[in-house]
């Protein structure tokens, strides 16, 4: 890789870094979720400064083109966060099915109640 | 006795009316209350101006949700039985009481109107695609819990108070009917069927309904075979 080419993505991962932890500060994102988004930036950086890191993992672990190895692991972690999000979005659908219903019925309680203090007027 | 009739209503303007109508010809005591699943058209106006008991859910949530709202509100309101009642005139309120016997006398906890007990007492047998699919259905079931239900889908129920209590605390959202009735099986709760007659829906049939009978079967059963493998 050439040496602009590396500084260009420090520089690119450095702004994803920065964008992660004002969001954090900004209370966007959840501890648990930016703790992901962190250790993401922190092993690019790592990736990037240090010379040879990835091809030597890479073929320590048997791959034959260090890039298999990448896209490897962004296609398993991709996964395993999606099927988190799936998770997630389930159970807030249910929590939010059970708010709908309750708030539904409260308010037809309210109406009735209404209903009989007006009649008894 | 305490007894109330879910009816779940989307979009059901035409028929509401005359089917609350026949609900309070039929008899004074019998409860209902409408679940208004966020229709788009003037279900609610009728709702209001007549003055029928409904509960109005503020966003649409699907005929799981919807039911599930009247069987919280049951259990809410302390009813003894709960009844799934369909607004749209499909079901005949004549059969009431037929429904509620098996419960009356402690032989069920989940009562079934099906439709193909009794071919002659029902005029309406629904299609053949559909027919397949609840036959493929009800063998899933018998399978995966040992007994046989003849008409997994119909969404003419009664049951009892502890069911109130279960289904108000749990129910599927995607593929009520034969979901649950499974699960209260393997529940060990006591399940049985009573013939009776349906009316045809209103409405055209499309192309399309043949394919989502064959993709409503498959995750149905492939859902109560996930079911199955939970403890319960």
């Amino acid at each position: 890789m050439s040496i602009s080419l590396n500084v260009v993505l420090i520089i690119i991962t450095l702004i994803y870094l920065f964008l992660v932890i004002r969001s954090i500060r900004k209370k966007n994102l959840q501890m648990s979720f930016s703790i992901f988004w962190l250790i993401t930036g922190i092993m690019l950086i790592l990736a990037l400064l240090i010379p040879n890191l990835v091809e030597n993992i890479s073929s320590l672990l048997g791959f034959e083109v260090p890039a298999n190895m990448v896209f490897c692991i962004t296609i398993f972690v991709s996964f395993y966060l999606i099927f988190n999000l799936t998770v997630s979005l389930s159970k807030e659908n249910k929590k939010n099915k059970e708010l709908i219903q309750e708030i539904s019925i409260l308010k037809k309680r309210v109406e009735d109640v209404e209903k009989k203090l007006e009649d008894n007027k | 006795m305490k007894v109330l009739l879910i009816i779940p209503a989307y979009n059901e303007e035409e028929n509401i009316l005359k089917t609350c109508n026949k609900i309070k010809e039929f008899s004074d005591e019998l409860d209902f209350v409408v679940i208004n699943d966020g229709s788009k058209d003037n279900t609610l106006k009728i709702l209001e101006e007549n003055n029928l008991n409904h509960i109005n859910l503020i966003n649409n949530l699907g005929i799981g949700g919807a039911v599930q709202t009247g069987y919280k509100y049951a259990y809410q309101n302390n009813y003894d039985i709960a009844i799934q009642f369909d607004g749209d005139g499909q079901h005949d309120v004549n059969y009431v009481p037929n429904i509620c016997e098996p419960i009356l006398n402690g032989q069920a906890n989940i009562v079934i109107g099906t439709r193909y007990l009794d071919k002659k007492a029902s005029k309406f047998q629904s299609t053949f695609m559909r027919r397949f699919g609840s036959k493929v259905i009800s063998l899933f079931i018998k399978i995966c819990t040992g007994k046989k239900i003849t008409d997994p889908t119909s969404g003419f129920r009664a049951v009892d108070k502890k069911i109130i209590e279960e289904f108000a605390r749990d129910y599927p959202t995607e593929y009520p009917e034969p979901e649950s009735t499974a699960c209260m099986l393997h529940k060990k709760y006591k399940v049985s069927e009573v013939p009776v007659s349906m009316n045809e829906r209103q409405g055209g049939k499309s192309s399309i309904r043949f394919l989502k009978t064959a993709d409503y079967m498959f995750k149905v059963c492939l859902t109560i075979l996930i079911d199955s493998t939970r403890k319960h």
